[in-house]
């Protein structure tokens, strides 16, 4: 019965909202913020009441003699996720009262997170691929949706129009990937999947091809290399929406994906390719974030980087450092996110770092759980994101596999998060302010909707360092690996003191210093590749544009309109040449007239003639 | 009641509408009241229709001496064909409301196609079959002829020749089974008793695959689709097409299947030329009713691979998506037209942020667009994913190329989306007046509705459609 | 008594009338009384002629034309010499001796010329001797291809018996001047002028009537003759007939007036016709000739009668002058319409049906390709025919529109061909049920 109600409630409420919301604005928030926190509730009752795995088998449609599933299951992985996309969401909508109050469509904005929130319930609580498919597109099309919210304006148009073809391009892979075991497996259901490839039931290299299939899905839904360009354009949308979608919950459900197929990669031994993608991207993630210039794309670019180290703690084969980092990233970068959030609208909806500064005296509260949770992000105990980011380092040294680049890159990005997360703290929140007019115009955000949720954040991610091996069994029946890597944890921590002064200097004390470096010409040169993410989005862009586009649908179009119709607009000009040719042998001339009869009948008699003889 | 009045009433019917030299105002009524009636009409024999196999309507007209009886006999193929028919024509007689230009004309020569497009999907002789399908041409030719854009008459004329020589073959290779059979009846040929049965089959491929259309008798389709009225454009999607590939079915695939199963592979060579060509093609368009009218021909492709793994899944799966694209195909064409017809531009550049302005009819169009990329809540999706397992079953794992067109497909129309309906709005737009006459925006809702109506609750439409192809499968005699 | 004695009886009388409408009212009334005798079986009273139920069929049915197009008619004379064009038919249809045939024939032929010698300007005369001349060089041909068929020694008075070396000289000698009357090329070029530059209600019974009288008759007497030696005869006429089907289609394409369209889509519908013959072993082959031949002779006619009444001087008809018919008459432009599609071959109309018949004879016949040939011709045919009414239709009237529109009697004359043309599309087993 609840399970029911956590299904369709988004769904229906978000056409409720908007309807609501089309009567009068307010109500729309109301209604949202209502079952937001119902959806939540239902989540905490089943979490409560939780002794088995809900698993309920509904048959979608049959066509021919094939029958399509589109069950439930709900575990202790589904559980973890469903609190964060609630829980996040719930909060999420608190926040957005006072970030979207002046904006007109309110009511279209409800809807779409509402449905947003939706389609995440749907993702982890499906049974077979075939729901879990389901639920990708929609968040998709939420996401294309909310990114281009403001779509009157080009940017955020073409951000939308970014997002969803590089998540399709990721998407077509998971859906040949669905067919693929729909064929050799005959069956979608996950548990079974997972089964039948422990048990070799699978082809192996059926198995790996669709691992590597799904992975390519999972790298364009969390933004991993080389399809991560569309998560740093997706800033263009509302704050709020960041937070949610493209920091914590949307995001997550590449790494959901893999950890629910966890016993069939293991079977199909591409795990080390998952890691091995994400340890490059953990790498980019984390240098670019050093270079930009806007809040938003720091937290982006951060965000990329440890999901990278998520899918870093699955790759070297462990699941549980994988889920729990997933667990306290998705609430450590919701606080960021939200915090920056706060801190733009206050700001009057400016996002340029350099522009800011000094903002402590006025953003108290914002600014304290800002630090919490760039703490926790840094990794620095007893903050959550500590443990789970030294279990996935220990992790990638102790595996044989892993141990070499891939953990050298793991840990360059684990340790450079310190560096980033800090350096827009103090530019924000520390020393004086940069742009005096601006910081005059600052208003102190509401301590309800904006200070709360964020203090509610700070608090979780707090605690949640206590309870880790707790959510690791929880999620997985493991433990988090031990650091046997005795020399780590000393070590990680002085690099990361040591980073963390260097930083302090060059922003805080000495930006002087900063300034002559950055002056220096091969500074520039990888200031630049950092600031534009090493290029990846300029790649993309031009293969798309001057190959597809240009040379091979030019081409085409040239085909068509020049050969295969020009064939038959040809018949035109050829009739007109049979015609011309007939018209030759019509003649006015009565005499004329008389001589083609009579020649006509002398050629049939000859041939009469002749055939008569042979 | 005798089924052959709801052919000949119609043609009938549409002289005397026609005649009257006052252009009345209210032959629209006329053809909607028609077309309900013939759609309860067809319920009503829906719900007659035995569990499998055909059922005989009357035979009328007899010449022995030359099998040339028009039998009127429906199975549920024929009947689920008819009712789709029924639907786009009320929809497309409620989406011509506002028509000014000679509506007397334009309503007459529609009520002439239903009577006619009613014989094809009723008649199982040959000759009767072949004479009604020559028959919708003309209705066609007229409407895209008069009622057309800038290049109507090269389009009306390019499309009435192209596909009258195509007829011509399928018309040789009845001729053909007629001399080898003995009889012109679709159901008592059998595919042993031809001698030729490749030419036959070829000769009947060929023909119907310039209808569907597949690659490279596609030509055609781009301008008819373009010049044509919008409302005529959705006929000409909705149902002319699928005329084509219900003959494709019936002919090609069930009457030979021994030969089809040899030359199966044509169908996956065109269809996947099709739609990964049309698809490219539909890439580089500025226009937006060519765009869509690529769209088209992209998805034809994709329902011809489904034909050609002839299974009980595929066709299955080639039925749904023959009705999801005539429900999905609609509204875009209706929209394109519309907006054609507001701002006097066909090309996108022009356009821009008609979301702003209009955002209901945007929705419909994004929500149609989604359709046809495939996103799961609408049919589009449904008929993907049927298509990619039955077709995998078949022909084995590499059939995931198709999902190559779903990516391209999603390519031209999101960017289709960012520069008619996001982004901010151009000179065009903001000087336009979007409003849509009630009646006709009503249609579109209706579209939209059964779009996700059959995307949510496909079983509904599966039910019927794996009766139809149940029989041809189960009984293990394919 | 019979249909020929008394249509040529009344034909005599006529020449006495002075009223107009007497004079059409008896004419009606005698071509009813002509097809009630045919339909009771009633043949010449004389030797070497009889009616089988498919002749009866197609002399109702030319009777019926005969009558629309007097209908049609403004002059007396011209009454006059339709009632004899009728006799002559009559005549030619029931013979069944060669030399009956080759006198009705010439009969026919002699009244033709009279009918078209009524000219009014010079673009008449022109098509009235070139056709005159062309039937007289015909004539020659026919005469000394009865010679050569008498010098084996066959007799003139019975139906055609089996022929040697000679008589096959002359027999084809024979057939090749009948082709004249038929339009076959090489024997064509005087149709495409004259149908186009004689009065248009001339050319309807020439090009209608005229036409399929003679080829009922040329297949009746010479398909024993055809069967004979099939293999060698069937490639030639098979040469022939694509021929003149492909000329006639492909010299319609790009005419700008409409009676030259017209001229040349007769000659193609003749190289059609002849398909019949070279399918003769098919059994089909003479229904579908018959067939043919009812379609035709109502098309045809009501097509030319059409022109004649849309302007004065027919033969200046061009396709500019019919932009906006459609707007500005629409009853004409529908009959027209309909026409034009009949002989396009758009089904439930008679065209379609009789020339998919031909087509299936000649399948039967076991000649696939060419088959495949007139189809393919009669698709192009299409394009001409698409091109008329695309003036008809699509186009907006000129500021010097001038087409006549009809007054009451073509206007029924034109009524009568169309329900020919219809009827005969859809309900097709009177053709079947009678016997050539």
């Amino acid at each position: 019965m609840n399970v029911g109600l956590l299904l369709i409630l988004p769904f229906t409420g978000a056409i409720a909202t908007f309807l609501a919301g089309k009567l009068n604005q307010k109500y729309a928030f109301y209604l949202a913020e209502l079952i937001g926190f119902t959806l939540f509730g239902l989540v905490l009752s089943i979490f409560l009441s939780y002794d088995r795995p809900i698993n309920v088998a509904i048959e979608w449609f049959s066509f021919g003699n094939a029958t399509l599933p589109f069950g439930v299951y709900i575990d202790h992985l589904s559980l973890v996720m469903l609190l964060i996309a609630t829980g996040l969401g719930a909060l999420d909508i608190h926040f957005s009262h006072d970030y979207m109050k002046e904006d007109p469509d309110k009511p279209r904005y409800y809807a779409k997170i509402l449905f947003f929130i939706g389609g995440m319930i749907l993702l982890v609580s499906a049974k077979e691929l075939l729901g879990l498919f389901v639920g990708w597109e929609f968040m998709g099309l939420a996401s294309y949706l909310l990114i281009s919210f403001w779509h009157q304006t080009k940017d955020p148009a073409d951000a939308g129009v970014a997002a969803f073809l590089y998540t399709k391009f990721g998407d077509v892979f998971l859906f040949a990937a669905i067919g693929i075991l729909y064929y050799y497996a005959h069956t979608l259901d996950l548990q079974y999947i997972n089964l039948l490839a422990t048990w070799h039931q699978i082809p192996d290299n059926v198995s790996f091809v669709v691992a590597i299939f799904i992975f390519i899905a999972a790298i364009g839904k969390s933004g991993q290399f080389p399809l991560f360009p569309w998560l740093m354009r997706a800033m263009e949308g509302p704050t709020t929406v960041s937070a949610l979608i493209h920091g914590a919950t949307m995001v997550n459900s590449g790494i959901y994906i893999v950890a629910r197929m966890f016993d069939f990669y293991v079977a199909a031994e591409a795990l080390v390719v998952v890691a091995a993608v994400a340890s490059l991207s953990a790498f980019i993630g984390a240098t670019s974030a050093l270079a930009q210039n806007e809040i938003k794309k720091v937290l982006a670019y951060s965000t990329m980087s440890h999901l990278s180290l998520a899918f870093i703690g699955l790759g070297v084969g462990s699941l549980s450092a994988g889920m729990t980092h997933l667990t306290n990233h998705a609430v450590f970068k919701a606080l960021l996110f939200l915090g920056a959030g706060a801190v733009i609208m206050a700001a009057r909806h400016n996002k340029d770092l350099f522009r800011l500064g000094g903002a402590w005296k006025k953003l108290t509260l914002v600014g304290l759980f800002m630090g919490v949770g760039a703490l926790s992000l840094s990794g620095i105990p007893p903050f959550s994101g500590f443990y789970s980011k030294d279990a996935i380092i220990a992790g990638a040294i102790l595996n044989p596999k892993t141990y070499g680049l891939i953990s050298t890159l793991t840990i360059i990005a684990g340790v450079l998060s310190v560096a980033y997360v800090f350096r827009i703290w103090l530019l924000i929140f520390a020393g004086k302010p940069r742009d005096i007019e601006l910081h005059e115009r600052i208003k102190t955000p509401s301590k309800f909707w904006i200070s709360l949720p964020l203090g509610i954040m700070a608090l979780i991610t707090f605690v949640l360092g206590f309870y880790q091996k707790e959510l690791s069994e929880y999620v997985t029946g493991k433990e988090l690996p031990e650091a046997h890597v005795e020399y780590l944890l000393p070590l990680l921590l002085s690099a990361i003191i040591l980073v963390g002064f260097i930083v302090y200097k060059f922003y805080k004390s000495r930006p002087d210093a900063r300034d002559k470096l950055a002056a220096q010409p091969l500074m520039k040169t990888f200031h630049k590749i950092l600031f534009n993410g090493y290029f990846v989005e300029h790649m993309i862009t031009w293969f798309v544009k001057n190959v597809i586009i240009n040379s091979v649908s030019k081409t085409l179009n040239w085909i068509d309109v020049r050969v295969i119709d020009g064939a038959v607009n040809g018949m035109l000009n050829l009739s007109q040449k049979i015609f011309a040719l007939f018209n030759a042998t019509h003649t006015s001339k009565v005499s004329n007239q008389a001589g083609v009869m009579i020649l006509g009948l002398l050629a049939v008699l000859v041939v009469i003639f002749i055939g008569s003889l042979v | 009641m005798s089924y052959e009045l709801l052919i000949f009433a119609p043609l009938a019917l549409s002289l005397l509408v026609y005649i009257p030299t006052r252009n009345l105002g209210g032959t629209k009524y006329v053809a909607l009241a028609l077309f309900v009636y013939m759609f309860s009409k067809t319920i009503e024999l829906y719900k007659q229709l035995p569990e499998h196999g055909y059922m005989l309507l009357g035979k009328f007209l007899e010449v022995k001496a030359f099998d040339f009886v028009l039998t009127l006999q429906v199975d549920r193929l024929s009947v689920i064909m008819l009712l789709l028919t029924c639907v786009l024509l009320i929809l497309v007689t409620l989406s011509s409301w506002s028509l000014t230009k000679k509506p007397a004309a334009y309503f007459s020569l529609l009520i002439f196609f239903s009577g006619a497009i009613f014989g094809v999907f009723m008649s199982t002789n040959f000759i009767w079959f072949f004479i009604f399908w020559e028959l919708t041409l003309i209705p066609m030719l007229f409407l895209v002829g008069i009622w057309g854009a800038e290049g109507r008459i090269y389009a009306a004329i390019k499309f009435f020749l192209y596909t009258h020589v195509a007829s011509m073959l399928i018309l040789l290779a009845f001729f053909l089974i007629y001399k080898q059979s003995g009889t012109f009846d679709m159901t008592l040929v059998k595919e042993a008793m031809l001698t030729t049965p490749a030419l036959i089959w070829w000769l009947m491929f060929i023909g119907f695959a310039v209808k569907m259309p597949l690659f490279p008798f596609h030509t055609w389709l781009p301008d008819a689709h373009v010049q044509a009225p919008s409302p005529v454009s959705a006929l000409l999607a909705g149902v002319l097409l699928k005329m084509g590939a219900y003959a494709m079915m019936r002919m090609v695939i069930l009457l030979l299947p021994i030969q089809a199963e040899k030359f199966a592979w044509i169908f996956v060579v065109l269809g996947l030329l099709t739609l990964l060509y049309a698809g490219f093609m539909a890439l580089y368009e500025t226009h937006v009713k060519k765009m869509v009218a690529y769209s088209s021909i992209s998805h034809m492709g994709l329902i011809a691979i489904a034909m050609g793994a002839m299974s009980y899944a595929s066709l299955s799966a080639a039925l749904f998506e023959m009705i999801g694209h005539a429900l999905i195909i609609s509204p875009l064409f209706l929209i394109a037209g519309f907006l054609h017809q507001k701002m006097n531009t066909w090309e996108m550049t022009d356009m821009g942020g008609v979301m702003q302005k209009a955002p209901y009819l945007s929705a419909i169009f994004v929500l149609a667009g989604l359709g046809a990329l495939g996103l799961p809540g609408t049919m589009g999706f449904i008929g993907e994913i049927t298509i990619l397992i039955s077709t995998i079953e078949s022909f084995g794992s590499w059939m995931v190329v198709i999902l190559l067109g779903s990516l391209i497909s999603a390519s031209y129309l999101i960017w289709t989306f960012r520069r008619v309906i996001y982004g901010e709005m151009s000179e065009g737009v903001k000087n336009a007046n979007f409003s849509m006459n009630r009646v006709e925006f009503f249609s579109l809702l209706v579209f939209a509705f059964l779009i996700i109506l059959f995307g949510i609750y496909p079983q509904t439409l599966f039910d019927e459609i794996n009766q139809a192809f149940g029989v041809y499968f189960t009984g293990g005699t394919l | 008594m019979s249909a020929f004695t008394i249509l040529f009886a009344f034909g005599l009388l006529s020449f006495a009338m002075r009223s107009s409408l007497l004079l059409k009212l008896l004419s009606l009334l005698v071509l009813v009384a002509a097809g009630y005798l045919t339909l009771n079986s009633y043949a010449l009273p004389l030797n070497g002629f009889s009616l089988t139920s498919g002749v009866a069929l197609f002399e109702v049915v030319l009777f019926i034309v005969l009558g629309a197009a007097i209908l049609n008619e403004d002059e007396n004379i011209n009454v006059t010499q339709t009632i004899f064009i009728g006799t002559a038919s009559v005549a030619l249809l029931e013979s069944n001796t060669l030399l009956n045939f080759i006198i009705s024939f010439e009969a026919l032929s002699v009244i033709s010329f009279v009918l078209v010698a009524n000219v009014k300007n010079a673009t008449q005369a022109s098509g009235a001797v070139k056709m005159f001349i062309a039937g007289s060089i015909a004539t020659a041909f026919i005469v000394l291809g009865a010679a050569f068929y008498l010098f084996e020694n066959h007799p003139l008075n019975s139906g055609l018996q089996n022929v040697e070396t000679f008589g096959t000289l002359g027999l084809w000698l024979m057939l090749m001047g009948l082709f004249y009357k038929l339009t076959i090329v090489p024997m064509h070029s005087w149709a495409a002028d004259s149908y186009a530059e004689i009065k248009a209600s001339h050319a309807a019974l020439l090009s209608g009537a005229a036409k399929t009288v003679a080829a009922l008759a040329v297949f009746k007497t010479f398909s024993p003759f055809l069967l004979q030696n099939l293999e060698f005869n069937a490639p030639i006429l098979v040469a022939l007939a694509i021929v003149t089907m492909t000329l006639g289609n492909f010299l319609a394409l790009f005419q700008k007036k409409v009676a030259k369209i017209l001229a040349y889509s007769s000659i193609a519908h003749a190289g059609y016709m002849l398909l019949a013959f070279v399918a003769v072993k098919s059994a089909y082959a003479s229904t579908s000739l018959l067939y043919i031949a009812i379609a035709y002779v109502f098309m045809q006619s009501a097509l030319f009668t059409l022109i004649g009444n849309l302007k004065e001087n027919a033969s200046e008809l061009s396709l500019e002058d019919l932009k906006g018919l459609g707007e500005k008459d629409k009853i004409t432009a529908l009959i027209f319409t309909v026409q034009l599609f009949s002989l396009a071959g758009v089904p439930l109309l008679a065209g379609f049906i009789s020339k998919a018949v031909l087509v299936y004879a000649v399948v039967d016949a076991d000649l696939p390709i060419v088959a495949l040939v007139t189809l393919l011709n009669s698709a192009l045919s299409v394009a001409y025919y698409a091109w008329i009414v695309k003036h008809v239709y699509f186009d907006e009237a000129s500021l010097d529109y001038e087409l006549k529109s009809l007054r009451f009697a073509p206007l029924m004359a034109q009524f009568i061909l169309l329900g020919g043309t219809i009827y005969f599309g859809i309900f097709a087993f009177g053709v079947f049920k009678v016997a050539f």
